[in-house]
């Protein structure tokens, strides 16, 4: 016993050796303000290693400097930001954050104005909603990095099935997923025309916009909520005759991974962002290759995989009240901005110069990106997921932008007024309702 | 060991009772379970309409894709280190207070007690900001010793707390006859209630342990650097390592992360089992 | 109740087997209470501050400057502009008028505590027996549960709790295909969890149980294993059966470790925070649903009304508690 006890001393002791002198070492290397590095922070994995490796090489050519690409993950972000980028020790340099949290950093001060670079990184070309989740009045602080719009995924086999055409308009499309449902082509005993869960309002909020509704208006110097307003209404009924005739998915679930019930053969349509086409698994496509098998004849067995899945797979904007409009649907994507701590003003400056290079802007449009900048988003390809996320990104729309509503998310009033509408509750009322909390969080 | 006296003849109802432990213990263990099974699937078997309970087909390429990301064995160094040192100070700490409280009467001693027990009463979620300017301050975010102070501070009241209930546990009158005996307080309380401890400082030290190596919240404002994330960090780093989240890799990862924490209980669990009398005899 | 000076009927008796043991019989004389003091060098009379330098040094710094900071920031206008620089305003005490001024928040307070309750009850019932089972099995049986315990304790969060996600869920949850599938209840194969208050207080429940049981057993085993066996030989010979060694000796014995653990599990639950989190963000309605813990956090960007909120809740759990407190305290003095 008594030896065992001094063996786990010395365990003890030695880790904290090694471990002191770890930590000690972290000390120097700390920080990242002054001399000549620059490190920029990227969300998530959506820039490909290409574009990250082009970044790295020309600012290095163009500034003598080094740039350092630290990847954050999105969970957790705005607790990271709030701390790291109040401190000049450790805040990056140049950040990319989503467009929905630009609002409330931008309003905080965390930013630094950079109104006179505006007219030189492309100006009246940068997507309008996402700089003006950026501005405080006037003064521009943050500017539209990437966009990715929603679109449409349909079985081809279930359409033909039913009988149902590429709707064109956005009546059209209701009809067609009550058709569905009710054809029930996959014979699946809970099978949806259109996967529609209860808090989907990323979705959701398509017929709101498309009927000419909005989540929150300004009036004066005052947020007020506006799903009572006639237009939404009306696009709130579309919504709940969707919820109650066109879709089995469940009230008590989100907008996540809606390709699962897809690739089960349980929905004939689902609404995601474009790049979930690599996510489609139907099992009569799959070859079984093992993910990190490499070999040329495994590519190719994932390939045929691929193009079998997309023959069976189509893709089409959601669209609008006439045909050949796209319905205006929710825009994800991000903003970059300067913080205002950085004590590489400049370098950070010429940074964002290369990144709003016409150069640069293409390689984000060739792999799939709405480029911040919509001269460059003609490099999206031709394709017909290209030609969607085109499509539904031109007429795309933002959450408003008031300095609060990263709080309106936080508080999950839309997720809790969806789930109302989808439980059949009365959308006056329900509307009434969470205008009520919206006003009052936004003030 | 306490053989002679308790390993009689293993009645009916005992080895009943046996069965019961084990019965509860699968029940507990199926979520687990469940975890372990996905991490054999690939990922478009893991929610469909009949649930796969048996992986009997199943892939190791999930864990192969876990040992290929070279992050993996780096967050595994880093959180081993924080855990080491988080456990090492806090135990030893906490120890050396819980003696003082429950075996001397000193001006202050309730006090310090009272405002342990309010401490934890106090929701700890906005206190990140002060914490993370703190270590700022002294240059310590992305590293390990910052870290390691925050958890020890976080851990340490608990600690306190529970070793100060095993202290009390120990009748006081065992110290008290060996000082009858000629030892001082101090001597009488390593040689007689020390040993008696082992249970509590194991359950503890599970705690601590546990605390320490699964912490997420401070270490996602404290560790920024993709090069110093602890383990917690990386697992949730793959769930976003693809646009749409590959569970199976997860799960793969998450069955890994939770293998140190069973071999370091199996490293200590005897000292569980010991219990008093082989204490107190090899004391 | 008994003082745990003088917890034990039959006092240590000497070993049965007679080891080389430097416990000798208990001397009928009751030693002097707070050796002497008076009489000690200096030095003596430091000892127990000098040992609580090393605790208190990290405490201080690590945890009581942010929570002092905390308070102080819930009288002021502090939120994430202000940790860029804007001066906070002081507002004296309107984030308190202004919370406790909504009965919405009253609202969570009821239902936190009564889940809190629960809860914590629930934890300490079948932790508790758990860990006397531990006692009453043979090597084999103990390990199994204690590593099926520790597994439940010690798997990451985020798996565990996505895991759980996945046993609920609507529509390809496993609970519900074994309720429709081998038991036969159709009506259940979709059955929404977590859209009803009440149902979905009771899947965190479950959760919430499942993952606070193990921290009890291993403390309250850990506690047990303190019972000197001689003690409860010595009952045993004087007839005792199981069930009263157990009650009247090995449970009054456990007292201090119970009573910490308890007090732990109704603080814990009191603010219990990711299993509502992620439950929440599964698909049940938020604000129907929000507890103490999720409530704060919804504010967090404003930090001096979080900071309010976490003062009413020390407040609250002083509440709840003080009667164990205060009959600790009185224990102290003996």
């Amino acid at each position: 016993m008594t030896r065992v006890r001094k063996g786990g001393v010395a365990v003890m002791a030695a880790a904290l050796v090694a471990v002191s002198a770890c930590g000690g070492g972290d000390d120097d290397g700390g920080g990242g303000s002054g001399g000549d590095e620059v490190r920029l922070w990227l969300s998530g994995t959506d820039t490909p290693q290409e574009l990250r490796d082009y970044l790295v090489e020309t600012f290095e050519e163009e500034t003598g400097a080094t740039l350092v690409i630290e990847e954050q993950d999105w969970n957790g972000l705005v607790p990271r930001l709030q701390t790291a980028l109040a401190s000049e020790d450790q805040t990056p340099d140049l950040v990319e954050i989503g467009n929905t949290q630009s609002p409330t950093f931008t309003y905080a001060g965390a930013f630094a104005d950079i109104s006179d670079l505006y007219e030189e990184i492309g100006g009246e070309k940068l997507l309008p909603g996402f700089v003006e989740a950026g501005t405080v009045d006037d003064t521009v602080y943050a500017v539209p990095y990437y966009s990715g719009a929603r679109a449409v995924f349909y079985r081809k086999d279930f359409f033909a099935a039913a009988n149902v055409q590429v709707p064109t308009t956005l009546d059209e499309f209701a009809a067609a997923a009550v058709a569905l449902q009710a054809a029930n082509p996959a014979g699946k005993p809970n099978f949806s025309g259109f996967w529609f869960p209860g808090q989907d309002w990323y979705n959701g909020i398509a017929w709101i916009f498309s009927a000419g509704g909005d989540l929150a208006v300004q009036e004066g110097d005052q947020w007020v909520g506006a799903l009572s307003s006639p237009e939404s209404q009306a696009g709130l009924a579309q919504v709940q005759q969707l919820f109650s005739s066109a879709t089995a998915a469940p009230r008590d679930a989100d907008s996540e991974e809606p390709w699962i019930p897809f690739n089960n053969g349980e929905s004939a349509m689902f609404s995601a962002p474009t790049w979930a086409r690599w996510s489609i698994d139907l099992p009569e496509c799959n070859k079984g290759v093992d993910p990190e098998d490499e070999s040329a004849e495994a590519e190719a067995l994932l390939a045929e995989q691929q193009a079998c899945n997309e023959e069976k797979t189509g893709v089409f904007p959601l669209p609008g009240n006439q045909p050949g409009e796209a319905a205006a649907v929710f825009a994800g994507g991000s903003n970059i901005a300067i913080p205002a701590k950085s004590g590489n003003q400049e370098l950070a400056r010429d940074l964002m110069r290369i990144i709003f290079s016409a150069e640069y802007q293409t390689m984000l449009a060739e792999n799939g990106l709405i480029p911040g900048n919509q001269d460059y988003a003609g490099a999206l390809g031709d394709d017909v997921y290209a030609q969607a996320a085109l499509a539904a990104g031109v007429d795309a729309k933002l959450t408003p932008a008031a300095e609060k509503w990263a709080d309106v998310e936080g508080a999950r009033i839309l997720e809790d007024f969806f789930q109302e509408i989808a439980s059949g509750t009365d959308p006056a009322e329900a509307a009434a309702e969470a205008d009520q909390l919206i006003s009052d969080t936004l003030n | 060991m306490s053989a002679p006296v308790r390993r009689r003849r293993p009645s009916a109802g005992r080895r009943l009772l046996g069965v019961l432990a084990v019965v509860v213990a699968l029940v507990w263990v199926f979520p687990v379970y469940w975890m372990v099974s996905s991490a054999f699937l690939p990922t478009n078997r893991l929610r469909t309409a009949e649930p796969t309970f048996f992986p009997v087909d199943g892939t190791l390429s999930n864990f192969r894709r876990v040992f290929a990301d070279p992050a993996f064995l780096d967050s595994f160094r880093v959180s081993l280190a924080v855990t080491a040192l988080t456990l090492a100070a806090a135990i030893l700490f906490a120890f050396v207070a819980a003696l003082a409280i429950s075996r001397f009467r000193f001006r202050g001693r309730k006090t310090f007690i009272v405002t342990i027990l309010v401490v934890q009463m106090i929701p700890a979620e906005g206190l990140f900001i002060s914490q993370y300017q703190l270590l700022d301050g002294w240059g310590l975010v992305n590293a390990v010793l910052g870290l390691t102070i925050v958890y020890v501070a976080a851990i340490l009241p608990f600690t306190i707390w529970m070793l100060r209930g095993f202290v009390s546990g120990v009748p006081i009158e065992l110290e008290e006859a060996a000082m009858v005996d000629g030892l001082s307080r101090t001597a009488a309380f390593f040689r007689i209630t020390f040993p008696l401890l082992a249970p509590g400082l194991v359950a503890s030290g599970v705690y601590g342990f546990l605390q320490a190596w699964n912490e997420y919240t401070l270490a996602l404002v404290v560790m920024t650097d993709p090069g110093q994330r602890t383990v917690p960090l990386w697992l949730q780093g793959l769930v976003e390592a693809n646009r749409a989240t590959d569970w199976g890799v997860v799960m793969a990862g998450a069955t890994l992360v939770t293998v140190p924490v069973i071999v370091f209980f199996l490293f200590v669990q005897r000292r569980m089992s010991a219990g008093l009398v082989a204490g107190a005899v090899k004391g | 109740m008994t003082a745990p000076r003088s917890p034990v009927p039959t006092a240590p008796v000497a070993p049965v087997a007679a080891p080389p043991v430097p416990v000798p019989r208990v001397p009928a004389v009751a030693p002097p209470e707070a050796p002497a003091s008076r009489r000690k060098p200096l030095r003596s009379r430091l000892g127990p501050y000098l040992l609580l330098v090393p605790a208190l040094v990290p405490i201080v710094v690590g945890l009581g400057y942010p929570l002092v900071r905390q308070f102080v920031i819930s009288f002021q206008e502090f939120g994430l502009a202000q940790q860029f620089g804007r001066p906070a305003e002081w507002v004296g005490l309107q984030n308190y008028v202004e919370l406790l001024g909504d009965s919405y928040v009253w609202g969570v307070i009821a239902r936190s505590i009564a889940f809190c309750l629960v809860n914590a009850a629930l934890t300490m019932v079948v932790g508790v027996a758990l860990a006397v089972l531990m006692t009453k099995v043979g090597r084999a049986a103990r390990i199994t549960l204690q590593v099926g315990m520790l597994l439940a304790w010690g798997t990451p969060v985020l798996a565990t709790m996505t895991v759980w996600q996945w046993l609920f869920d609507s529509q390809y949850g496993v609970v519900n295909w074994l309720l429709a599938e081998p038991l036969g209840m159709e009506s259940m194969r979709y059955h929404s969890w977590l859209i009803e208050p009440l149902s979905f207080y009771g899947v965190a429940t479950v959760i919430v149980v499942w993952m606070s049981v193990p921290f009890v057993v291993f403390t309250v085993y850990a506690g047990l294993l303190q019972v000197p066996e001689e003690c409860m030989e010595a009952a045993q010979l004087d007839g005792a059966n199981a069930w009263q060694r157990l009650w009247n000796l090995a449970i009054p014995m456990v007292k201090p470790v119970l009573f910490v653990v308890a007090l732990l599990q109704i603080i814990w639950d009191l603010r219990v925070f990711t299993q509502i989190y992620v439950l929440q963000r599964a698909g049940a309605p938020t604000r129907e649903t929000h507890l103490l813990g999720t409530y704060i956090y919804s504010l967090a960007k404003e930090f001096s009304m979080a900071g309010a909120m976490a003062t009413i809740m020390l407040v609250i759990t002083l509440g709840l508690t003080t009667f164990y407190i205060r009959r600790m305290l009185r224990q102290e003095e003996v």
